[in-house]
């Protein structure tokens, strides 16, 4: 157990564990006994180890629902759907500003000048790009593309979605975050049978 | 004898000639291979007659421009590996009749006691070995090299889930083909002679379950690819989808996860612990390396830091609810003085002010910050590193606008 004092810092901080963000501790903790000592330590904290369906994040959940437990998880649920849209749409900007084929994935790298540079230059990226900032959930004030890009993607380090790995550089990799967004949505389509649809046009198939 | 020798005296002035003709107009060519079509006024009417006659390009038709023979176009493709244009020949059928004949040929031209032509048809053999493996090669080189760039050669994702089909297609083909070749009917047809056995037997055997295993490793990875681009592909959809409803919806919110029994894992993130320790004194063994981070401390000022009136930017306080104003403002600044002090990263003086929820206008909390940092003593300057957050005014204009201030303790 001794060996993973940092691993457990690290989530009992409320860090989400993905290959991306810590790739030794998310490999150890793919180990069933690794799990089942991290769950024995963490048993009278109230916490256990959880992670989405397909065991791409890791991340500590509460053994017993107590009442503050269930008002910090309403808390917390409020503030996810909040950053739903602003983050969905983050992510489609993005895609679309580097000229992405595919949606963002845990890995995908962001440089953050490119960004800027392909915004600077396109009046309707710029637009939406501002009208995104402005949004409460990145709150910013600022008029300058700049500031505001810097702001977004700051924001959204601090949430987990993205990783710095050189403070000083400016470019940034998603991490296993996004894909607990995603399985969110999903899990909120499948339940309330919402019209939003993922599987491609029956033509795309054959 | 003596014509077979003339005509592959022939065959090869004819080639060599030919072989330069490509070397000769090879911008042309190559231009031609890019753009469809040859470049009629860049070559002159002879030049264009002897690439005809060579058949490196032709005119599909009276209305066509001329263009590169499809063989040229693929050998071009070969070279550069280029994927969108590279051809995958997955016949086998045919090369295996040609090698059943040679073997026939060769037997017969060694029963009539004719070794030179026994030679001749060993070599031609040899070479349609060869070329049977080569043409696997070849095949499973091309799909390597797609699969390696991710199909990046065509930009759409839906264009990659049709490339990645083509290329399981293909694979499909090769992999029938291979079942083909039955080794038994090989290892008759080798009978009784070393060269044949050893050529058809050992060698093409080892080689083509080489290539039977590179291509059942390829198969695997492309459907692994697949799966990822479908992946892709219905993520994207989701993200689109999802973000068009929920604009069409804007008062939409979603059911109460986290008040149901029992609550959904993915809506169960606890809460954050901060882990913390002080110092202990217990432990006579740490006491030593307690002194030395005592001794690293910086040194404390004899006087106090509050006795110090700090400059105010507005110096003028016309009544008591505006002094009561500044002082509350003085005071958060301190605080955020103090949080700085706890804190050993760089503390970002805007987002303090958020998170702490405090009423002050960005410039103004800048600026009781940067007042409060100018009244401290030169040496307790030190102990804090600023760094400014700031942006020209404009292009024309080196003022430099602030919009962030970062503060640090200094550790020593």
């Amino acid at each position: 157990m001794l060996q993973h004092g940092p691993l457990l810092e690290r989530l009992l901080n409320g860090d989400f564990i993905c290959k991306i963000s810590n790739h030794d501790a998310y490999r150890h903790l793919s180990d069933e006994q690794t799990q089942q000592a991290i769950n024995d330590y963490l048993r009278p904290l109230n916490r256990r180890l959880v992670s989405n369906e397909d065991r791409s994040v890791y991340f500590l959940a509460y053994h017993d629902l107590t009442l503050e437990a269930r008002e910090h998880l309403s808390s917390q649920f409020a503030l996810t759907v909040q950053s739903l849209l602003p983050v969905l749409e983050w992510m489609q900007l993005v895609q679309e500003t580097l000229g992405r084929d595919s949606a963002l994935t845990a890995g995908d790298t962001i440089k953050l000048q490119e960004f800027v540079l392909r915004t600077e230059d396109n009046q309707s990226l710029r637009h939406r790009l501002n009208a995104l900032a402005a949004d409460k959930f990145f709150n910013s004030q600022s008029d300058a593309l700049d500031l505001q890009v810097k702001l977004i993607f700051r924001r959204l380090r601090e949430h987990g979605y993205l990783l710095q790995p050189h403070n000083d550089r400016q470019y940034y990799v998603i991490t296993g975050k996004v894909d607990y967004l995603i399985d969110i949505i999903r899990f909120i389509r499948d339940e309330e049978q919402l019209p939003v649809d993922d599987a491609p046009a029956q033509e795309n198939l054959i | 004898m003596h014509t077979q020798q003339t005509i592959a005296s022939n065959l090869y002035s004819i080639g060599a000639e030919r072989l330069a003709l490509l070397g000769k107009h090879h911008k042309i060519l190559m231009q031609g291979y890019l753009e469809g079509f040859i470049d009629e006024t860049a070559l002159s009417d002879s030049a264009l007659k002897k690439l005809m006659a060579a058949r490196i390009v032709w005119r599909p038709s009276e209305q066509q421009p001329l263009m590169l023979r499809p063989l040229v176009s693929e050998l071009i493709a070969s070279m550069v590996s280029d994927e969108n244009r590279r051809q995958v020949n997955a016949d086998v059928a045919e090369r295996l009749v040609q090698i059943r004949n040679r073997v026939q040929a060769y037997r017969e031209a060694q029963h009539k006691g004719d070794y030179s032509v026994a030679e001749l048809q060993l070599q031609r053999l040899t070479e349609q070995v060869h070329d049977l493996s080569g043409q696997f090669e070849e095949a499973i080189d091309s799909l390597w090299n797609r699969l390696n760039s991710d199909f990046g050669f065509v930009r759409s994702l839906n264009d990659k889930i049709r490339e990645n089909e083509r290329a399981q297609q293909q694979l499909r083909r090769l992999l029938d083909g291979l079942a083909l070749l039955d080794f038994n009917e090989l290892i008759e047809l080798a009978e009784g002679n070393n060269h044949l056995r050893k050529l058809l037997v050992s060698q093409l055997q080892t080689q083509l379950s080489d290539h039977h295993g590179s291509l059942l490793e390829v198969q695997k990875r492309l459907i692994e690819l697949l799966a990822k681009f479908r992946q892709q592909q219905s993520r994207s959809l989701l993200i689109n989808n999802m973000v068009a409803y929920l604009r069409q919806h804007p008062a939409y919110s979603p059911a109460d996860y986290p008040n149901r029994t029992p609550v959904p894992v993915l809506f169960n993130q606890a809460a954050p612990i901060k882990l913390q320790a002080a110092a202990a004194l217990d432990r006579a063994s740490d006491r030593q390396i307690l002194a030395a981070l005592v001794q690293q401390l910086p040194h404390q000022p004899k006087t106090l830091i509050t006795e110090h009136q700090s400059a105010n930017f507005s110096e003028v306080l016309v009544n008591e609810e505006i002094a009561a104003h500044q002082q509350a403002l003085k005071q958060d600044v301190e605080n955020f003085y103090l949080e700085v002090i706890d804190n050993s990263e760089s503390v970002s003086a805007l987002t303090y002010l958020k998170t702490q929820n405090l009423p002050w206008d960005g410039e103004i909390w800048l600026y009781q910050i940067l007042a409060d940092y100018q009244s401290l003593p030169r040496d307790e300057q030190k102990m804090f590193s600023l760094r400014n957050e700031e942006t020209p005014a404009s292009a024309s204009n080196q003022l430099m606008l602030i919009s962030d201030i970062h503060i640090r303790l200094r550790v020593f």
